[in-house]
């Protein structure tokens, strides 16, 4: 493994735990026991069959997320509209489900699938074209659009979708062949668990692997030499943006086949920014976003143990999660920092470094 | 003798990895043209730079008038009366003129606006006190190079300097320009009595311009002699170190055979000027055809359309008898042709990534580095690295190490090992040893010399005259877009090349018909 | 029904909606110039907000719970000045997790605080003092629009022509000015851009602060999860659409307030919101379009015009 990785894995385990350390001072600053916070934390999050399944069902929409963040975070092309295109998946998903009810699952879940994935895509698209056409930020257009796709499924859920039973900002249940089946009982996991394995090797091969990886990788760090390359940047760029909508629109899918078997209006409580936040921290590495979401998914699932047993707010984990995610984007300036401070009369960063 | 302005006792700085200056000794009397050249990466501007409070030495002291002084910030050299026109200019794109000069000094009304009214006022006043025209209500970035310059010029004399450091003027500047430029520096320091510190690599101007010359090499200073007593030879020897004198590199005759020809091109620059105006010009398999060219003048563009890096607006290229104007750049490089950048960091390689994925580029879709380009092999491709990193003499400890970590040389050998290893019928070459060590440049020379033996056709650009002249076969001379001249190596002088450089030639051939 | 939902209250709900949008996107529009793109004045509105309340509920005024949401808002500003300034740190990443930490941190502290869930309420909490302009009152129209709103609606109003004055017309804003577009031309010029740009990030937090008292002591004196729905992005939403200049900026933000009010008086009729509800974010990006087209035409005419001097 190389120098740097290793580096960046001791400041990785010293962000964490010096989040965490913050956390058991607020739980302590609260009047609780953080040692008792915490062992109810891990408790909760695989102390018995049904919490690690838990924690098992919180990290799929985490990890197809933070994937999704990977591949186009490392294009250079920011897609920020995870939100948006869950949304838009979910939706598709829960249309196939309730128009086509009788459809078997054989061909019934893949239609669904595949309808959130051009769903996903779709919406990814239309930002990338901007980009690579226009020259229009991505970010801002995505941002936008996230709330765009959230307020569009709101009208279609709470008017032409609106469930019969009342205002629920829901629609129907989908059809039977349509739900995933559970795999232990009282959880939400399902098995949409075994797609994501799958997904997720697709992804590591193909991000890894591939030459199509490589141009990505690339073209992230310099388009530039990609083009004198001879790489076709735009192409290359657009896919790993509309790869990115299809995965957050599968998603979504399976928020919907997998968990609530219908489409709420409020399906998704922020998965597509945590799970960027996850591929932000590993730095876009495909099994570090496994990792990181297993972790996070621990977080969230112990957090109502811890709750229930300190009646310490199960939020705390967010606020560690954020901390965590500053730690990690200060990481370069604090260690140029620190080295800075052990080499005090070296200069000052400043105009035109490079010309020096 | 003249008064001690400015001395500076033993100042280094050292950047990681890099010792930039190295107990510099250097002194500033008043009223003189203090000229410092040196090579790219000398440590002239650092040196510059620390003066004017951008860097702050590892250790040394500056003393102005005698007196031991700290400059910290730019605001502290401004108090003391330095001001420095840099390279690139400080000005604020959208703002006047006159809002640029006073820019951190602006006149106010009622202590706490802006008078704007007055900043024009006093631009108005400035301009006519240097005789240095400008416009107060222009927006800067509409203006030119040359007017650019006269503002930072106007700016740093607003601010209360009496010592100028110029930074590379003329690297921008027409010839026109240039001879304005220096009229201007006479002028202020005959006449107004400022003292002028101008840093450049260009020798004659050296010589026609300044006082005192300081020699820098490899972030030592080599020495101070007045200017009447050197000459270029001197002050060449100074800046390399030796007497410039490579041992002869064998070219051997090979069959020559066209395999490119640019007919009538035509392409505009990044601000959309027309930067090539009807180029035309053929290259041979087996030769080296160097084109020889003051900085700017359309080298950079003409590269880059033949790499199809740039929109060919008029005109055709024709590669191995293939049509090639607008294509992208993976169809150029399929019809036989390789491209070293002028700009190695930002177009070269990724800094970022290992020697393993900067020499991956341009195989990485190959067999049988990709398996029906898709798969990669890594173990094929970690041997075509090592095999490259040895043939190259690439200086790392293994292939996982970043690009950016290693030196110029090194990053520089990288770059030519994996365009070499494509065996391409036509090399594009620009500035193929910038920035690189004496001993790299030596082993980058034999590398093209054998290309150009083994019969590849190669196009070198470089801004290094000496460079051209030690591999090309043939020389073209590039002005303003045009070709002025082509010449057989051996048969022209340096002296000569340079009129035809800069489009003196016309101005000959007139006179002496 | 048009005259139901297009009536007197609506605009007078306008000016009510579009004060929060105003003085974050004045925040916003600051770093902007300074060359900050800060995309965590969401979060910045929902903590000043929040403390905002707990400031008011237990020192019993609402100037202590807007000097508390102001401090929140100078220390969320220095933290965020911090990261992206001093180490770097990729801005729109600060930003995101700002949002987060103050997502989280406010229902956090709303449940171990005051022990509730969802949503805060309390006659404890007292609300900002309604003001009214005197001579307006005896005016039927202007004194329903006009009068009897929170101090924040005219000083937002004020700091439009405040924030205008200082960006260009005092040495200061042309600084800030200057610290985005070109930083290093300021800094040979003697001045630190690294000052301006913190400036300009305190300011943003000390505006969305103010953005967010207004939301939790203005009209209704609560606090609920995520109050902020949205309005940091509207906000930069309405930076973009005015092009960062002070005045247009306040007229995008008015319109963006204008189709909030609209759309909640429409729901209160029945129909659906959401379409009106979508144009600040669907005209931005329509806005950015046009500007990136203009700048291609642009950039065409110029080639072209050369041409013919040729």
């Amino acid at each position: 493994m190389k120098k740097k990785n290793i580096e960046y894995l001791i400041s990785l385990f010293l962000s964490i735990f010096a989040a965490l350390v913050i956390g058991a001072f607020i739980m302590w600053a609260n009047g609780r026991n953080p040692i008792v916070g915490f062992a109810a934390l891990i408790k909760g999050a695989i102390g018995s069959k049904y919490n690690i399944a838990t924690t098992l069902a919180k990290t799929v929409p985490l990890i197809l997320t933070g994937l999704a963040t990977s591949i186009s975070f490392r294009s250079g092309i920011f897609n920020i509209g995870g939100e948006g295109q869950l949304y838009l998946g979910a939706f598709g998903a829960a249309l196939v489900g309730i128009s086509l009810v009788n459809l078997p699952g054989l061909v019934g879940i893949p239609l669904a699938l595949l309808v959130s994935a051009i769903a996903g895509g779709l919406y990814a698209l239309l930002p990338a074209i901007l980009k690579v056409r226009y020259n229009i930020d991505e970010v801002i257009v995505t941002i936008m659009l996230n709330t765009v796709a959230v307020l569009l499924t709101g009208y279609l859920v709470n008017y032409p979708f609106a469930s019969d039973v009342g205002k629920l900002g829901a629609t129907e249940v989908i059809g039977e062949g349509y739900q995933l089946s559970r795999l232990v009982r009282l959880s939400t996991l399902n098995t949409s668990i075994f797609y994501v394995i799958v997904i997720t090797i697709i992804m590591y091969y193909l991000l890894e692997r591939t030459s199509i990886g490589y141009e990505i990788k690339m073209i992230g760090q310099n388009p530039d030499f990609s083009r004198y390359g001879g790489i076709n940047v735009k192409r290359r760029m657009i896919f790993a943006m509309v790869v990115s909508g299809v995965l957050c629109g599968i998603a979504g899918a399976f928020e919907v086949l997998g968990v609530h078997y219908r489409f709420l209006q409020h399906i998704s409580p922020g998965y597509a920014w945590d799970g960027m936040l996850i591929a932000l921290i590993v730095k876009n590495n495909p099994l570090g976003v496994v990792l990181m979401s297993l972790f996070f998914g621990a977080l969230k699932t112990g957090s109502i143990s811890m709750e229930n047993a300190t009646g310490i707010p199960s939020e705390l984990i967010a606020v560690i999660q954020s901390i965590i995610i500053l730690f990690i984007a200060g990481e370069a300036g604090f260690k140029s920092k620190i080295k800075g401070f052990f080499a005090r009369k070296d200069g000052r960063k400043k105009v035109g470094e490079k010309n020096a | 003798m003249a008064e001690k302005l400015i001395e500076l006792k033993n100042i280094t700085k050292k950047f990681p990895g890099v010792l930039a200056n190295d107990s510099i000794n250097l002194d500033i009397e008043k009223g003189e043209i203090h000229a410092i050249v040196g090579e790219n990466g000398a440590g002239k501007s650092t040196l510059m730079k620390i003066l004017y409070g951008l860097y702050q030495p590892t250790s040394g002291q500056i003393y102005f008038k005698g007196q031991p002084v700290e400059i910290k910030s730019p605001l502290d050299a401004i108090k003391l009366g330095i001001g420095m026109v840099h390279q690139h200019f400080m000005l604020v794109p959208s703002f006047t003129v006159a809002e640029n000069i006073v820019l951190g000094v602006e006149p106010r009304k009622s202590k706490i606006f802006a008078d704007y009214n007055k900043a024009v006022k006093i631009t108005e006043e400035l301009s006519r006190e240097y005789s240095l025209k400008v416009d107060p209500h222009a927006k800067v970035e509409s203006l030119s190079v040359g007017i650019q310059q006269r503002i930072e010029i106007l700016k740093v004399l607003h601010k209360g300097a009496d010592i100028i450091i110029l930074d590379e003027p003329t690297a921008v500047l027409t010839p026109q320009e240039t001879e304005e430029l220096f009229r201007v520096i006479r002028r202020l320091v005959d006449k107004l009595g400022k003292t002028v510190i101008i840093i450049t690599h260009k020798l004659q101007e050296v010589l026609a311009l300044s006082d005192r010359v300081s020699v820098m090499r490899q972030g030592k200073m080599v020495g101070t002699l007045m200017t009447k007593d050197a000459n270029e030879r001197i002050l060449a020897e100074m800046m390399v170190g030796r007497e410039v004198l490579f041992e002869d590199l064998e070219k051997k005759e090979v069959a020559r055979k066209e395999v490119l020809r640019a007919e009538n091109l035509q392409a505009r620059d990044n601000r959309g000027l027309l930067a090539l105006k009807g180029v035309s010009f053929s290259l041979y398999s087996g030769e080296i055809l160097g084109i020889a060219g003051v900085e700017g003048n359309g080298q950079s563009e003409l590269l880059e359309v033949l790499a199809g890096l740039r929109q060919v607006e008029k005109g055709t290229i024709t590669i191995n008898g293939n049509e090639a104007a607008n294509k992208d750049p993976l169809e150029i490089r399929e019809l036989g042709l390789s491209h070293i950048p002028e700009d190695r960091l930002s177009t070269g390689l990724s800094v970022e990534a290992t020697i393993t994925e900067n020499m991956l580029l341009g195989s990485h879709r190959k067999e049988p580095y990709a398996k029906r380009g898709i798969h990669l092999n890594r173990k094929k491709i970690r041997e075509r690295t090592d095999r490259l990193i040895k043939e190259y003499d690439v200086r790392t400890p293994s292939q996982d190490v970043v690009a950016g970590n290693l030196s110029g040389g090194n990053m520089q050998k990288m770059v030519i090992a994996r365009e070499f290893s494509f065996d391409s019928d036509i090399l594009i070459i620009a500035q193929p040893t910038r920035g690189v060590d004496i001993g790299a440049i030596e082993f980058i020379h034999k590398e093209i010399i054998q290309k150009r033996n083994e019969g590849a056709a190669i196009l070198l650009v470089s801004a290094d005259l000496d460079e051209i002249f030690r591999l090309s076969d043939r020389i073209i001379t590039i002005y303003e877009g045009q070709i002025t001249g082509e010449f057989l190596s051996k048969e022209i002088t340096k002296n000569e090349i340079g009129l035809y450089m800069t489009g003196k030639h016309k101005d000959l051939s007139q006179g002496g018909a | 029904m048009l005259k139901e939902i297009i009536n007197l209250t609506l605009l007078q709900h306008t000016i009510r909606t579009a004060t929060p949008l105003i003085l974050a996107a004045l925040g916003g529009l600051l770093t902007q110039h300074a060359g900050i793109l800060n995309i965590g004045m969401e979060g910045m509105i929902l903590l000043g907000a929040f403390f905002g309340v707990v400031g008011s509920y237990f020192f019993g005024s609402s100037l202590a719970g807007t000097l508390l949401a102001v401090a929140v808002g100078i220390v969320v500003g220095l933290l965020f000045a911090y990261f992206v300034i001093d180490l770097k740190s990729d801005e729109f990443i600060i930003g995101i997790a700002i949002n987060m930490l103050a997502g989280g941190l406010t229902i956090f502290l709303l449940r171990s605080i005051f022990g509730v869930k969802g949503a805060f309420s309390s006659p404890d909490i007292v609300p900002l003092p309604r003001f009214s302009v005197g001579f307006l009152e005896g005016i039927p129209l202007l004194d329903t629009l006009f009068n009897n709103h929170t101090v924040f609606v005219y000083v937002s109003w004020l700091l439009v022509a405040l924030i205008y004055v200082y960006l260009y017309k005092t040495p200061h804003g042309i600084w800030l000015r200057a610290a985005g577009e070109f930083p290093d031309a300021l800094e040979t010029a003697g001045v630190s851009p690294r000052k301006m740009k913190y400036i300009s990030s305190i300011l943003c937090g000390v505006f969305c602060g103010f953005a967010g008292v207004h939301l939790s002591l203005g009209y209704l004196t609560l606090f609920t999860e995520n109050m902020s729905a949205n309005r940091g992005f509207i906000a930069m939403a309405a930076i973009i659409f005015g092009g960062a200049h002070p005045v247009k900026t306040f007229i995008a933000a008015l319109m963006f307030g204008f189709f909030d009010a609209l759309g909640i008086r429409l729901q209160v009729v029945g129909i659906p919101s959401q379409f009106t509800q979508m144009i600040p974010y669907l005209g931005t990006i329509v806005v950015l379009f046009i500007v990136a087209k203009n700048l291609l035409r642009k950039k065409k005419k110029a080639i072209e015009g050369e041409s013919y001097n040729e």
